[in-house]
């Protein structure tokens, strides 16, 4: 009895110290969605759709191929970063987390995330793998601080059915797309009468992030160097009221669906409820299904480009991206070994995220056959090279973009004039920043 | 043994021990942590630095944060009134015991059982353009639909409706509770006097109920100045922050813009309107009851 009591105890001691040898965990937190019912036990990463498929999977494959390494998966309501802040807070951070370039200057700045380039080199990363536009949004002073994903940015999404109708597409199916702001004024009105229905679907309630990313598209267009100083933001200017004045005309002259929500706005354009939908990256690969049904609006009538260049100085559209960084903590070397296999496993994937609808980060996948295979890849393209975001210093990019929602939409509703408006928005604006 | 017990003993103090450990920590650590980050300069991830004063300075002068405190007193100004209002009109609806009063009453409490999410998603479904159900009824009515969620003035006027429709349940509740309390003889007697039924409800009803309709208003007016959920759900404070309320505003500063100071002096300065309003509750539920003859 005593020799069995013996045995078994070797045994269990045996069994648990190999898997506490096997096991190495890496806590992963993510917005993106959930969903579990659907991607849950996937690893065929080829056969998920949507962000959210799409990731889910890629972690389902990395733990079948790194079966000594758990991901524990936490899914944050996008974007997450009260939780984070929360867990930062209370040195309870995960180990890895998803986060929009825009966002990675507070934690930078503040101490809160650790730079990559030790990881990346020691998994054979070359940091010139990226593309420039992927690797400068983690780049803070000379180091990266985080692995780069991909680039996004707002597009046109054309439901070319309507556009038909409306008499706005060339001999050869592409749409007829406006180069000057008279221009999309003129073929607005001429979709609108044609069809009876806006030319634009755009989100103009609740959620207001477009409002700021369009406004520094074409500040940008215009060569408008609103952040010269990152601490202080320069919004009374001509290009800036040329902007806001040529958003409140669109709203005035009825050419944009009024007052729908990002879900409203999304579901509204695949119901055909407009010509053009203002909406990201990340929708290509959903509206591209919907085209796909014989039964919906956009049926055999989809495409997609970027934002036209409407002002004459550059071409130019505000871009962001995600980025997968590491907050500053106590780790082991086998945890942060681990964590270096899982960027390395997401860079060469970068192609299969890029499916999403997402530019690519990792330069080489631009140059894979499967990647121009993908729907209209080849009309969005050029956004590598017109895309651009905010400097790297400017802080609080999140809380910025709010108070440009606020105060911009004010303007488009008539709530405020279009100078009070640019006018309270660059005072709020540089209050937070001064106030950091 | 019973003058011993009245005596008391400071073992008993003892017994009370459990609930005072989780005010302290949960409730008075807090607020008096609040009062310091309050003066100073200071985020999320580590101290500050002492700015006595000059947070309390800053919300004061700031346009937001007297919108959002104007926002806030318009929305319990006119929420409280109705949720009182509704809430005695079921009650005395539904003040008998039949099947249906009994279930008509599950019906008006069930929506106080939802979470917050789930209220403002159903009353997104009513509001929002195009495809909701005010739009729709509007659009069969050929009449010009109104865009609740994104137009000034319409947008708060939202979420009240939604808050009413969640929040009746208490109310009326709390006042059945009350008219169940009221001596059957009291009506006997105005029956007997043949007394009108408005009269009724003058000189017996209200009277008797005087001090729960004046317990829930305050506890109405208490909890309408925390109106946060949907509002950043429903209208996320727009449009042109025409639906903030402060607490929305307290969020906004501390946790998206990192300036937890001055969050932090925003939220005492919410804490002092919310303490008048619990100190008038104190008053009046320490005040002897008037005699009845």
């Amino acid at each position: 009895m005593r020799r069995f009591l013996l045995c078994t105890a070797a045994m269990a001691a045996l069994s648990w110290s190999s898997f506490a040898h096997a096991q190495t965990v890496i806590e992963l937190q993510r917005f993106f969605g959930a969903c579990e019912a659907d991607y849950g036990k996937v690893t065929d990463v080829s056969s998920a759709v949507g962000e959210c498929g799409i990731i889910t999977s890629l972690i389902n494959k990395f733990g079948a191929d790194n079966p000594d390494i758990d991901v524990n998966v936490t899914t944050v309501e996008w974007p997450g970063y009260d939780q984070l802040n929360a867990q930062l807070a209370s040195g309870a951070a995960p180990d890895v987390v998803s986060i929009h370039y825009s966002a990675i200057s507070d934690y930078q700045a503040r101490g809160l995330i650790e730079p990559v380039d030790e990881i990346l080199a020691a998994q054979g990363i070359d940091p010139a793998s990226f593309t420039d536009a992927a690797r400068s949004g983690v780049t803070k002073e000379g180091q990266m601080f985080g692995l780069p994903f991909d680039n996004w940015t707002m597009l046109f999404h054309v439901n070319l059915n309507l556009m038909k109708e409306a008499g706005l597409v060339n001999a050869d199916g592409t749409p007829i797309l406006p180069k000057s702001i008279d221009e999309f004024f003129a073929q607005g009105k001429q979709f609108k009468e044609k069809t009876g229905k806006p030319y634009l679907v755009q989100i103009l309630a609740n959620e207001t992030a477009v409002y700021a990313r369009m406004l520094y598209t074409f500040l940008q267009q215009q060569n408008s160097d609103f952040f010269a100083d990152p601490t202080k933001i320069k919004l009374m200017t001509p290009e800036a009221r040329n902007v806001v004045e040529f958003m409140k005309r669109i709203n005035d002259e009825g050419l944009t669906t009024p007052g729908l929500d990002y879900a409203a706005a999304v579901s509204a354009f695949a119901n055909g409820a407009g010509g053009i939908a203002v909406n990201g990256t990340w929708l290509i690969g959903d509206y591209v299904a919907q085209s796909e049904k014989s039964d919906t609006a956009l049926a055999g009538g989809y495409t997609v480009y970027p934002v036209p260049q409407l002002f004459p100085e550059r071409d130019s559209t505000y871009a962001d991206g995600h980025a997968w960084v590491l907050p500053k903590k106590d780790r082991t070397a086998e945890q942060t070994a681990a964590l270096g296999k899982l960027f390395k496993f997401l860079a060469e994937n970068d192609f299969q995220w890029a499916r999403t609808g997402h530019l690519p980060a990792v330069k080489a996948v631009f140059d894979m056959p499967e990647f121009k295979a993908l729907p209209f890849r080849d009309n969005i393209a050029k956004i590598a090279e017109t895309g651009r975001s905010l400097p790297a210093e400017v802080q609080r990019q999140f809380a910025i973009q709010d108070i440009i929602g606020d105060e911009i939409g004010a303007a488009i509703n008539g709530d405020k004039s279009v100078d009070d408006a640019l006018e309270s928005a660059e005072s709020r604006i540089n209050d937070l920043l001064a106030n950091i | 043994m019973a003058e011993s017990y009245r005596r008391g003993h400071p073992g008993h103090a003892l017994f009370i021990l459990p609930y005072l450990t989780a005010f302290v920590v949960l409730l008075a650590f807090p607020l008096f942590w609040s009062i310091w980050l309050s003066l100073h300069k200071v985020d999320l991830f580590g101290p500050g630095r002492f700015v006595g004063l000059t947070n309390y300075t800053r919300v004061l002068a700031d346009p937001v944060f007297l919108q959002a405190f104007r926002n806030t007193i318009l929305f319990v100004a006119l929420s409280v009134p109705t949720l009182v209002a509704l809430g005695l009109f079921l009650a005395l609806a539904l003040n008998r015991t039949t099947r249906t009063t009994s279930f008509f009453r599950g019906l008006f409490f069930s929506s106080s059982v939802l979470s917050v999410t789930i209220v403002t998603l159903i009353w997104r479904f009513v509001f929002i353009p195009r495809d909701g159900l005010i739009p729709v009824i509007f659009e069969q009515l050929g009449l010009q639909p109104i865009n609740f969620l994104s137009t000034s003035g319409w947008s708060l006027f939202a979420v009240g409706v939604a808050t009413v429709w969640w929040c009746l349940g208490l109310p009326m509740m709390l006042f059945l509770a009350a008219l169940q309390q009221i001596p059957a003889d009291l009506y006997e007697a105005a029956a007997l006097d043949n007394a009108s039924p408005w009269r009724v409800l003058r000189r017996i009803t209200l009277p008797s109920i005087a001090r729960t309709i004046m317990l829930v208003t305050i506890i109405q007016i208490v909890m309408q100045f925390q109106l946060f959920g949907q509002a950043q759900l429903m209208t996320n404070g727009g449009p042109n922050g025409t639906s903030r309320p402060l607490v929305m505003y307290i969020y906004e500063t501390g946790f998206i813009r990192w300036d937890v100071g001055k969050g932090a002096a925003a939220s005492e300065l919410l804490f002092l309107i919310i303490l008048c309003a619990a100190m008038v509750q104190y008053i009046i539920s320490t005040r002897k009851p008037e005699v009845r003859e």
